[in-house]
């Protein structure tokens, strides 16, 4: 008992120290990496060892999907993954904007550093950690690789699962990335009657402009982003909120905010699909992933919680 | 405790052996889609396999600003999951499977102690129909997947058989903001790159583990990955993040290439 008191002044072994020291490694390469804009080393170790095959490939696919990726030419080289963790000190709106723009820009570069041609089944994700006036803008992704084609320098990402992928690139429709349009605007209520008054039934038709002027200036801003990446986009995800605000001697504030997040698609116009209507039976438990209307993001939904399991 | 099995459970078993016979008795959760295709990819089911473990989960606290891995914790997730997983598969050896198919591994907090977990891995032991041994895992004992009964036929469909489950832990404390740093950045969106790379750090060992733990099973990939965060009831800052999938190999004769046959797309008209 007593040498084990004594242990305790001698301080931490030399396994101890060593641990500690590659952790503070790490953890400087992959400050600097971010500050500079790079893929951190360890990460582009692994991701080249996938490329190069030492290493396993890791796949975020279901069976059914490798075997539907696979049939189409493509293959899983690694799990891509690229986080942003943004305090929005000035707006929180325009900070979703940046903070998705921030996690997919990082997201291609971990694509390119596999090799890859696209990634697939991007999801959207944040931690449940809440620290004030923050949040991160994660995206988990797997980066394939498409026989014959040269590893691209930008690759296509897609934010819609591996089956859906498939059925739109046999459509001729290529999925190509996010766009996000994002609008806020504060309103003051000078006249003092902004919710309505009286007992009969009005419109309260300054909070109905206040809306309609923040949710079209928001899909005017996802339409000027998403024309970069494509001519259209698909599946929304819509957030909006609005807040009242007293602020002593003035009038009452209006706080209303509208975020749309999309994937951006490159499609033919004008071109039939080649598929044939026949009925099928799915032998798929639960939720089909024929539909693929399972939910595939986590970053807006309020009250979903997850562990792991 | 050992992984040796108790007397009881053992005659139990003898008898589960048989059950790909018509005279025995086989014990699964698979659903009847499940169970159609998995004898449809030429398996038979023997039996529930299954394995648990409570485990004391040590103390340990992050330094208030520090990132850190929590190694106490780390190692105290994976431990746990692993002695149950290695029940579950000793389970599945002595019955004479060739696999476990269907795994599931949950966590769950026992009330009465913040500090106790139960960890639980249940699938269904499968044997090849026809004896054949090259679906075993590299070490020769049964394989194990957490892919269900259809995704396991899909896989073989897709050219692959399963080798084991393999997964990787991580749990890290992420810093607390001090009171000054939010002066500097009022009014102004700016990343928190400490917080970014916290996330970087944290996710890479989980992903890293678990490929490594691929990579000891000699396979050649891993299928149905699934990389996520979670929190066990520990401090608010701290964090678990999971990386779990099913390594594979390529089929080499048991389904001859041609022989796989091109999957059908569909549109579907339901939403």
């Amino acid at each position: 008992v007593i040498v084990g008191i004594f242990d305790r002044f001698k301080g931490p072994d030399a396994e101890t120290v060593a641990a500690r020291e590659r952790a503070e490694a790490l953890h400087a390469e992959i400050l600097a990496s971010l500050q500079t804009g790079r893929v951190p080393g360890p990460m582009r170790a692994r991701l080249e060892g996938a490329r190069a095959g030492t290493l396993p490939w890791i796949a975020t696919l279901t069976p059914s999907e490798l075997l539907i990726v696979r049939s189409h030419g493509l293959r899983p080289v690694a799990a891509v993954s690229a986080t942003c963790w943004l305090h929005y000190g000035f707006s929180w709106t325009e900070g979703h904007s940046q903070g998705w723009e921030t996690a997919l820009e990082r997201l291609g570069q971990e694509a390119q550093a596999a090799g890859a041609n696209a990634v697939l089944d991007v999801k959207m994700r944040t931690v449940p950690i809440h620290i004030a006036n923050s949040m991160d803008f994660t995206l988990v992704g797997t980066a394939v690789h498409v026989d014959g084609l040269e590893p691209s320098p930008r690759p296509v990402i897609a934010t819609v699962p591996a089956l859906e992928f498939v059925q739109l690139l046999e459509a001729d429709v290529v999925p190509t990335g996010i766009a996000v349009g994002a609008h806020f605007e504060w309103m003051s209520d000078w006249r003092g009657n902004a919710s309505g008054a009286g007992w009969w039934n009005n419109e309260a038709s300054q909070l109905s402009m206040l809306w309609e002027e923040v949710r079209q200036l928001a899909h005017e801003d996802l339409r000027r982003n998403a024309q970069a990446r494509g001519n259209g986009v698909l599946a929304h995800v819509n957030f909006s909120q609005m807040f009242e605000r007293e602020v002593e001697h003035q009038p009452k504030q209006y706080l209303a905010r509208h975020i749309v997040v999309a994937t951006t698609v490159d499609a033919v116009r004008g071109v039939p699909i080649p598929h044939e209507i026949k009925m099928v039976v799915d032998v798929h438990a639960g939720a089909t992933p024929l539909t693929g209307t399972q939910p595939h993001h986590q970053a807006y939904a309020t009250n979903e919680s997850e562990g792991a399991i | 405790m050992s992984t040796e099995i108790p007397v009881h459970a053992k005659e139990r078993l003898k008898g589960l052996r048989t059950a790909a016979h018509a005279s025995g008795v086989f014990t699964s959760d698979f659903s009847v889609n499940e169970f159609l295709l998995v004898r449809k990819a030429g398996f038979e089911p023997i039996g529930l396999c299954v394995g648990s473990c409570v485990y004391h989960v040590g103390i340990q606290y992050g330094s208030w600003n520090r990132n850190q891995e929590l190694d106490v914790l780390s190692k105290a997730m994976y431990h746990a999951r692993e002695l149950a997983l290695t029940r579950m598969r000793a389970e599945a050896t002595a019955m004479g499977a060739d696999g476990i198919v269907g795994v599931k591994l949950t966590i769950k907090r026992l009330e009465w102690d913040e500090h106790l977990l139960e960890f639980i891995a249940l699938g269904t032991g499968v044997v090849h129909g026809a004896g054949h041994k090259g679906f075993r895992a590299h070490d020769g004992g049964p394989f194990t997947s957490d892919l269900s009964g259809q995704d396991f036929w899909s896989l073989l469909h897709a050219g692959y058989r399963p080798v084991e489950m393999v997964m990787g832990s991580c749990v890290y404390h992420v810093a607390h903001r001090g009171v000054l740093a939010g002066l500097g950045t009022a009014g102004r969106n700016v990343e928190l790159e400490n917080f970014t790379s916290a996330m970087y750090e944290a996710r890479e060992i989980a992903v890293e583990r678990m490929q490594a733990e691929a990579s000891a099973a000699k396979a050649e990939g891993v299928v149905g990955v699934d990389i996520h965060e979670g929190s066990h009831g520990w401090q608010t800052h701290v964090i678990e993040f999971f990386a779990i999938g099913t390594a594979v190999l390529p089929l080499e004769q048991e389904i001859a290439p041609e022989k796989i046959a091109d999957p059908i797309m569909v549109l579907s008209v339901n939403d």
